[in-house]
C-alpha cells in the first residue's frame, strides 16, 4: 500500500522562551492511501496538534508533511476536518453547510444540487435539508458535519473526536454510518478519540502517542488481527464479544495506561 | 388557571391601579403639590393631546422629523464608520494595534461632554447636533463589532478554512454572518444612545424637536408640557427598541433569541 | 440612557505598553500635525501643548468658583451624593424584590412605565423640583444609576443558589433573616458588577446633568466644558473633557480590582 500522507521531523513547540510548550516532539509516520488510522493517546500529548499540522491551519516547528509527495502549505478541501463540537455555520441550513464548500470553490449550481442531495441521502439527513443546526440534535448535527466535508471528496479526513460528545448509541449508529460512507469513499482517515473501543473496531491501524511532548509509541495492526473481512463492517455489539476484539482492546488499552501512569509519577 | 396565575395578573394591575390613585390624590383630589410642580394625571393626559397639537411654532411632525433626522443621520454615520473600523480592528492586528489605544482613550469620555465641542465646532446647527450623536452613537457599534468578530470559534473559521475559504470569503462569508448577532446588539444599543443623546443636545441647544420642547416647558411653567413631552420621548425610544427586536428576530432566525450586551 | 453603552469588551488587549505609547504619541503628533497643516485657529482645536499648558494654568487660577481642584471637587460630590442615594434605594429594593415575588410583580409594571424615559429628559423637572443647582445634578444622577443597581441587586438574590435559600428555610429563618444572612453574602459579586456599570452610567450622567442642569452653579468639570465654549477657549474644553475621561476610567479600574479582590476572596 502506497503511503498518502507522510511525516518528516514534524515537530511542533508554541510560544517561546520560558513560557515555550513542546506539544510534539519528532515525529516521522506514513499513512496508507485509504487507511483508517485511529490515534490515541493520553490527554494533551499532542493529538489535536498534530491533526491541525496535518489539516494545514498549523505550520510545524521542524519538519514537514508531505501528501501524496506536495508538502502541506495551508488548508483546503482535499484534507477535510470534523471536530467535536460540531463547528457547523449556525446561520446556514443543512443545505447550505453541505453546499458552502462546493459553492466556494466554484462547482457549478447544478453539479452542487446533485452532489449535496446525494450526500443528504447518504447521511440521513432527507427532511432536514431547511433546519438550522440549533433546531438538530447532536447526531444529527454531526451527520450535517460529515456530509459537509465528505461532498468535498477529500483526500484526508481528519477527525478530532467527532462523536465524544454523542451519548453511546447515537456513537455507534454514528460509527456505522461513517463506515458505511467511507467504504462507497475510500480516503485515509485520520481518527483521534479516547474510547479504546471505537479505535479498535474502527482501525486498520491504531497508533498509541506517547504523554506530551507527544510521539508515536506504538503501532497496533488490528488488521493483521482481524484478517481479510475486517470487524468494522459488522455491527459492534456482535464484534465486542470476540476474544481476538478483546486481546486487542487490552493491548491498547494497557499500552495508553502506561502512558497514564508513568505522566502520573513524574 | 392556578392561584398563582391569578395572582399574576391581579397583583400588577392592582399596583398600576393603586399608584394612579395615589398619583391622583396627591395632585387633583387632596392638592398636596401644585400642578407646576407635579401635575395630576389628567393634566398629563391634557399635555399630551396640547403637544400633539404642537407646540411654540412647531407641530408635533416638525419636531419629530427635527429630532428624528438628525438622530438618524449620526446613527447611520456611526453605523458606516464604527462597523467596518471594528471589524477590522478585530481581523487586522495592525488596525487592532494603531486604532485601539486611540478607541481606549476615547471611550470614557461620556457622549454629553462633546456637546459644546461640537457646538463650538460646527455651530448650534444641525451638524453640531448630528456629530454629538454620531460620537455617542459610535461606540458601542464600534466595540461590539469587535467583541462579535473576536468571539467567533475557532472552529469554525478552522472549519471554513478546511473547505477552502479565502481570507475574504472568511470574513464576508463566515465571520460576519457568525458575529451578526453581536453586531446587531450594538447596533440597538446604539439607536438608544442615540436617541438619549439628541434629547440632551436639544436640552441645551435647538430650535425644534423634543428636548426643546420639554426644556420650553419648563421656561413657560407648563409641567404638563414636560410630562407630555416626556412620553412622547419614551415611546418612541421604547418603539425604535422593538422594532431593533422584531427585526433582528427575523433576520437572525437561525439564532435562538441570543442577544447579549457584550 | 447611556447605561447599556458601557461596554465591557477589552479593547486593544493584545499590544503591549510600550506600543500603546508608541501609538497614543502617533495620534497626538497627528492631531499636531492637523493644526500646523490645515492652520486651525488654536481657538478652535488647540495644541495637545496647549491644552496641558491651559489644565496646569487651571489648577492655580480660578475660573467660576475656583481653580481646578474645586471644580473636581464639586462634580465629585455631586456625583457621589446622586450615587449614594441610588446604592441606598436601589439596593434594598432590588434584593427584597428579588427575594418577594409578589413585590416584584407589584412594582415592576411601575419601572417599565418609565423605563425608557432617557435620564437627561428628567432634567427640566428636576430643575424644577430641586434648582438648577446640586439638588438636580444629583436627581439625574440618581435617576440613570437607579436601574442598573437595582436590577443587579435583583439579579443578584434571583441568582442565589435556591437550596441554600431552601435549607435555610427549613432551618425556620424568617425571609429578613435568609435575606440578610444567605442572600446578601451570596450575591456579592454580581452586586459590584452592577455597581461598576452604575459608575460608568452615572459619571456620564453627571456630565449631562452638569450641562443641562447646572446653569445655577458655577463649579464643576462639566461647568468647565461649557465655559470653554462660550469664551471661545477650546483648550478649556478639551483640557476638561480629557479630565473627565481620565477619572472615569480609574474609577472604573478601581471598581475592576475590587471586583477581583472580592472573586478571590470568595
Ligand atoms: N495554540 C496553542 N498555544 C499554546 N499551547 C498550545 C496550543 N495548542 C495546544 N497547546 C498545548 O499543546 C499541548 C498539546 O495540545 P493538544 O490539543 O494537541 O493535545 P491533545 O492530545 O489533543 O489533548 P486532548 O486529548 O485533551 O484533546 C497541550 O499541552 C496544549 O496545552
Ligand atoms: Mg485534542
Amino acid at each position: 500500500m502506497s503511503n498518502s500522507i507522510v511525516y518528516r521531523d514534524v515537530s511542533m513547540t508554541f510560544g517561546r522562551g520560558a513560557s515555550a510548550v513542546q506539544a510534539l516532539s519528532a515525529t516521522n509516520f506514513g499513512i496508507g492511501d485509504q487507511e483508517f488510522l485511529m490515534i490515541v493517546g493520553p490527554s494533551g500529548c499532542g493529538k489535536s496538534t498534530l491533526l491541525h499540522i496535518t489539516a494545514g491551519l498549523l505550520r510545524p516547528s521542524t519538519g514537514e508533511v508531505l501528501l501524496d509527495g506536495k508538502p502541506v502549505t495551508g488548508p483546503g478541501p482535499d484534507k477535510a476536518l470534523v471536530f467535536q463540537n460540531f463547528s457547523l455555520f449556525p446561520w446556514k441550513t443543512v443545505w447550505d453547510n453541505i453546499e458552502f464548500g462546493l459553492r466556494i470553490n466554484g462547482v457549478d449550481r447544478a453539479d452542487r444540487s446533485e452532489r449535496v442531495a446525494k450526500y443528504i441521502r447518504l447521511t440521513g439527513l432527507a427532511g432536514f435539508e431547511r433546519h438550522y443546526p440549533r433546531q438538530l440534535s447532536g447526531g444529527m448535527q454531526q451527520r450535517v458535519a460529515l456530509a459537509r466535508s465528505f461532498v468535498m471528496r477529500p483526500r484526508v479526513l481528519l477527525m478530532d473526536e467527532p462523536f465524544a460528545a454523542l451519548d453511546a448509541q447515537n456513537r455507534t449508529l454514528m460509527q456505522e454510518e461513517l463506515v458505511r460512507i467511507w467504504s462507497e469513499q475510500r480516503a485515509a482517515v485520520l481518527f483521534i478519540t479516547h474510547a479504546v473501543e471505537e479505535a479498535v473496531y474502527l482501525a486498520d491501524r491504531v497508533i498509541v502517542m506517547s504523554r506530551r511532548p507527544g510521539t508515536i509509541k506504538e503501532v497496533i495492526d488490528v488488521n493483521a488481527a482481524t484478517g481479510p473481512g475486517h470487524w468494522r463492517d459488522r455491527p459492534l455489539n456482535d464484534v465486542a464479544s470476540e476474544p481476538r476484539f478483546q486481546e486487542l482492546r487490552h493491548r491498547v488499552w494497557d499500552s495508553v495506561r502506561s502512558e497514564i501512569t508513568t505522566h502520573e509519577d513524574a | 388557571m392556578t392561584a398563582t396565575k391569578i395572582l399574576r395578573l391581579v397583583v400588577p394591575c392592582t399596583a398600576l391601579v393603586l399608584f394612579a390613585l395615589a398619583w391622583w390624590a396627591a395632585t387633583d383630589a387632596l392638592r398636596l403639590v401644585s400642578p407646576f410642580v407635579l401635575p395630576s394625571p389628567g393634566d398629563v393626559l391634557g399635555g399630551l393631546a396640547r403637544v400633539s397639537r404642537g407646540y411654540m411654532g412647531s407641530t408635533l411632525l416638525d419636531h419629530l422629523i427635527a429630532s428624528m433626522s438628525v438622530m438618524l443621520s449620526g446613527f447611520a454615520l456611526a453605523l458606516v464608520i464604527g462597523i467596518p473600523l471594528g471589524v477590522a480592528m478585530a481581523w487586522f492586528p495592525l488596525v487592532d494595534r494603531l486604532f485601539g489605544p486611540l478607541v481606549a482613550v476615547l471611550r470614557p469620555i461620556p457622549p454629553p461632554a462633546w456637546i459644546p465641542l461640537a457646538i463650538l465646532w460646527f455651530g448650534i446647527g444641525l451638524s453640531g447636533r448630528t456629530f454629538i450623536v454620531f460620537v455617542a452613537a459610535l461606540v458601542p457599534v464600534l466595540v461590539n463589532s469587535y467583541v462579535g468578530v473576536r468571539e467567533v470559534p475557532q472552529n469554525v473559521i478552522a472549519a471554513a478554512r478546511t473547505l477552502g475559504a479565502n481570507q475574504r470569503v472568511l470574513l464576508t462569508e463566515v465571520v460576519l454572518p457568525a458575529a451578526a448577532p453581536v453586531i446587531f446588539t450594538g447596533m440597538r444599543i446604539s439607536v438608544g444612545v442615540a436617541w438619549a443623546t439628541i434629547v440632551a443636545a436639544e436640552l441645551v441647544v435647538a430650535e425644534r424637536g423634543f428636548g426643546f420642547l420639554i426644556m420650553s416647558g419648563y421656561r413657560n411653567f407648563e409641567a404638563e408640557i414636560m410630562a407630555g413631552g416626556m412620553l412622547i420621548i419614551a415611546a418612541i425610544g421604547a418603539l425604535m427598541n422593538v422594532a431593533f427586536l422584531l427585526v433582528e428576530r427575523r433576520v437572525l432566525r437561525w439564532n435562538a433569541g441570543d442577544s447579549r450586551d457584550v | 440612557m447611556y447605561e447599556r453603552g458601557t461596554t465591557q469588551g477589552r479593547l486593544a488587549g493584545a499590544a503591549s505598553t510600550g506600543w500603546v505609547i508608541v501609538v497614543l504619541a502617533f495620534w497626538i503628533a497627528f492631531w499636531w500635525g492637523l493644526i500646523v497643516v490645515f492652520r486651525i485657529n488654536p481657538d478652535f482645536l488647540p495644541m495637545p501643548g496647549d491644552v496641558v499648558a491651559r489644565l496646569v494654568r487651571l489648577a492655580t487660577h480660578p475660573v467660576g468658583e475656583g481653580p481646578l481642584h474645586v471644580h473636581v471637587w464639586a462634580s465629585f460630590q455631586r456625583f457621589v451624593g446622586g450615587f449614594a442615594m441610588a446604592v441606598a434605594l436601589g439596593v434594598p429594593l432590588g434584593f427584597v424584590m428579588g427575594y418577594f415575588r409578589l413585590l416584584d410583580w407589584a412594582l415592576t409594571p411601575l419601572f417599565e412605565l418609565v423605563r425608557y424615559i432617557p435620564p437627561i429628559a428628567w432634567a427640566p423637572f428636576a430643575i424644577l423640583w430641586f434648582g438648577a443647582n446640586f439638588g438636580a445634578q444629583a436627581f439625574v444622577i440618581f435617576i440613570s444609576t437607579l436601574p442598573p443597581i437595582l436590577i443587579s441587586a435583583y439579579g443578584a438574590m434571583r441568582a442565589v443558589d435556591p437550596t441554600l435559600m431552601a435549607a435555610a428555610r427549613t432551618l425556620g429563618a424568617k425571609p429578613m433573616t435568609i435575606i440578610l444572612e444567605v442572600g446578601i453574602p451570596s450575591s456579592i459579586p454580581v452586586l459590584i458588577g452592577g455597581l461598576r456599570i452604575g459608575v460608568a452610567t452615572g459619571w456620564m450622567a453627571l456630565i449631562a446633568a452638569e450641562i443641562v442642569a447646572g446653569t445655577g452653579t458655577r463649579a464643576g468639570l462639566g461647568y468647565l466644558i461649557l465655559v470653554g465654549q462660550q469664551t471661545l477657549q477650546a483648550s478649556t474644553t478639551i483640557g476638561a473633557m480629557v479630565l473627565i475621561g481620565a477619572l472615569g476610567w480609574s474609577f472604573d479600574v478601581a471598581l475592576r480590582r475590587l471586583e477581583r479582590a472580592v472573586q478571590r476572596w470568595r
